[in-house]
């Protein structure tokens, strides 16, 4: 008994001291082994053409261990081949087939529906709807555009859907980081011409389940298997956690101070950044 | 004939139109289309609006015109032949900058370029809360993104949305209104704007009391289903929609706004306010 109670305490003293944050933790109630991990990029593994400090060594140590690893992203203002490029600029060892998108998930539906869609998206980005129809648009396609969100594009777009054209969001993200601080998302314009149509967008993107759902498809597990590691506590850690996935959230990218009470239920972990996320999935979810 | 208070209330329209003793009419729509130049009277609005004036009602005009100051948009309506002068026409910056003032706010503007000179007078230093208006070209990516850091870097934002409309009608077809970007200023930061101009009671009440009537003494006709005539019902008054301007079919079956009246046209409305007064 007592030996048990000894191995009890340093275990728990263990996991204390490998989770800086211990308050911060909430404990799963079933433990299955975990057997994917999907990383969230901007904000997570970096900031626009900088890497997060001892990010590509904790990818490394997290390939050596036996999960899937999955990039999900919501960013739509570049390709998946551009993407991993600057990943790979940054000596994040990273493959494509790895990388999916709210901009693939945007696809799929597009296909799926027989759309031509109006697409509102970053120059960059249209390589990853190449071989679509875009003549004679009868739906809308938004995305993270800055250069499209002026008042002469949006009031086209607004006139299209009021004709009867469905509103596609590619994801609702409120703002992203750039380097001189905050600056709007698509969501915004997505809920304006929401209220200006009394229409409702379908949203592709995080943090929509069947996103999440869809990038778990090809990694043979379920939800309750994988985890999620993000710095945009709604879309990124509520969006898998309503899933039925772990969320770990990290402080930062977009992250600001009280994020974390901002979801029901809250994160798994909230941890300063990726490194510490891996270090606390090797020490206590494998 | 008199006519018991309570038997006002209960009339429709057109009865009510017996017992009324103000009219407070909408702008954009009503009157006129906006669009290029000064834009394009509606026909009938100019002689409906004369015979409003020689009959024994009282006149208001109430608006959420925010593209240029009252002194130019009341000179735009004269040069369209409309018999309108500045003291008889309530627009949402003027009741703006007196709330600015009760609560010692400095605002950050977007707005029209024609409506900045209505805030000349205000202190717009280190800006402690934003107002938006129907800025229309002026909702550049870039504009919304400042009004947006504005927000964000306060401890205790304050949004004021003058008006909240949807969309408007210009003579090259509908556009997006003030309302479109307050909703995604509201997404963007999480907070609710404060609106200051029509549908908002507050905004309706100060035209009454500028009148000296009380609420079910009033009509309000406009083209806005819900900002004008739910608005004015809210309010307490009847409300009378006319099939011009940003008006759609569909308003007919609104989910929750009934108009009091449906109109082809403001010619048509003071026609029958009139013979309904004649008897």
């Amino acid at each position: 008994m007592q030996s048990i109670l000894i191995m009890a305490s340093l275990r728990r003293g263990f996991m204390l001291s490998t989770c800086r944050k211990a308050s911060n933790m909430v404990a799963r109630p079933d433990k299955c082994a975990l057997k994917a991990v999907l990383i969230d990029l901007s904000g997570t593994l970096h900031i626009e053409d900088t890497a997060v400090p001892g990010a590509q060594e904790a990818l490394k140590k997290l390939r050596k261990a036996s999960v899937a690893v999955k990039f999900v992203t919501n960013t739509t203002k570049e390709s998946k081949r551009s993407l991993l490029e600057r990943l790979q600029r940054l000596n994040f060892d990273v493959q494509e087939k790895e990388i999916f998108t709210s901009l693939s998930a945007a696809r799929s539906l597009i296909e799926q529906k027989n759309h031509r869609p109006l697409l509102l998206v970053e120059d960059s980005a249209l390589e990853d709807f190449n071989g679509i129809d875009t003549s004679q648009p009868n739906a809308v396609v938004i995305g993270l555009a800055p250069e499209h969100f002026n008042y002469q594009t949006l009031n086209k777009a607004f006139r299209m859907i009021l004709d009867g054209a469905p509103l596609i969001a590619i994801h609702k993200a409120r703002y992203y980081k750039r380097k001189d601080g905050l600056a709007l998302g698509p969501g915004p314009f997505v809920t304006g011409l929401e209220y200006a149509t009394d229409q409702k967008a379908s949203v592709v993107g995080k943090p929509e389940k069947t996103f999440f759902i869809q990038a778990l498809s090809d990694l043979g597990c379920s939800p309750s298997e994988a985890v999620m590691i993000g710095d945009d506590a709604r879309d990124d850690v509520g969006g898998a956690q309503n899933a039925g996935m772990l969320g770990i959230l990290v402080r930062s990218g977009k992250y600001r101070e009280g994020d974390e009470n901002k979801i029901s239920p809250p994160p798994h972990l909230t941890c300063d950044s990726f490194p510490d996320a891996v270090e606390h999935i090797l020490q206590n979810l494998l | 004939m008199r006519i018991r208070r309570s038997n006002m209330a209960a009339m429709g329209w057109p009865d009510c139109a017996k017992s009324l003793k103000g009219v407070i009419l909408d702008l954009c729509g009503v009157l006129y289309d906006s669009g290029e130049g000064d834009g394009v009277a509606i026909s009938g609005s100019a002689a409906a609006v004369k015979k409003l004036k020689e009959s024994d009602l009282l006149l208001r005009f109430c608006t959420n015109e925010t593209q240029a100051t009252r002194e130019k948009f009341v000179g735009k309506l004269q040069r369209l032949g409309f018999d309108i002068s500045v003291s008889e026409v309530f627009p949402p910056a003027p009741a703006a900058i007196a709330v600015l003032k009760e609560r010692g706010l400095r605002p950050h503007l977007l707005v029209h370029d024609g409506l900045l000179n209505e805030f000349d007078g205000v202190d717009k230093t280190n800006p402690n809360c934003v107002i938006i208006g129907d800025a229309a070209e002026n909702f550049s990516y870039k504009n919304l993104n400042e009004a947006f850091t504005v927000l964000i870097g306060l401890a205790n934002p304050v949004l004021f949305s003058l008006g909240q409309g949807r969309y408007y009608k210009e003579t090259d077809g509908l556009k997006l209104d003030v309302g479109v970007y307050m909703k995604a200023l509201e997404y963007a930061c999480d907070l609710k704007a404060e609106v200051i101009g029509k549908p908002s009671s507050t905004f309706f009440q100060s035209v009454l009391n500028d009148m000296g009537l009380q609420p079910h003494e009033v009509l309000m006709i406009g083209d806005d289903l819900v900002n004008d005539v739910g608005g004015a019902q809210q309010c307490g008054m009847k409300g009378v929609q006319v099939r011009t301007g940003k008006y759609r079919p569909s308003d007919e079956k609104h989910p929750t706004v009934k108009a009091d009246g449906t109109v082809d046209n403001l010619a048509q409305a003071v026609d029958m306010i009139l013979s309904q007064r004649a008897h």
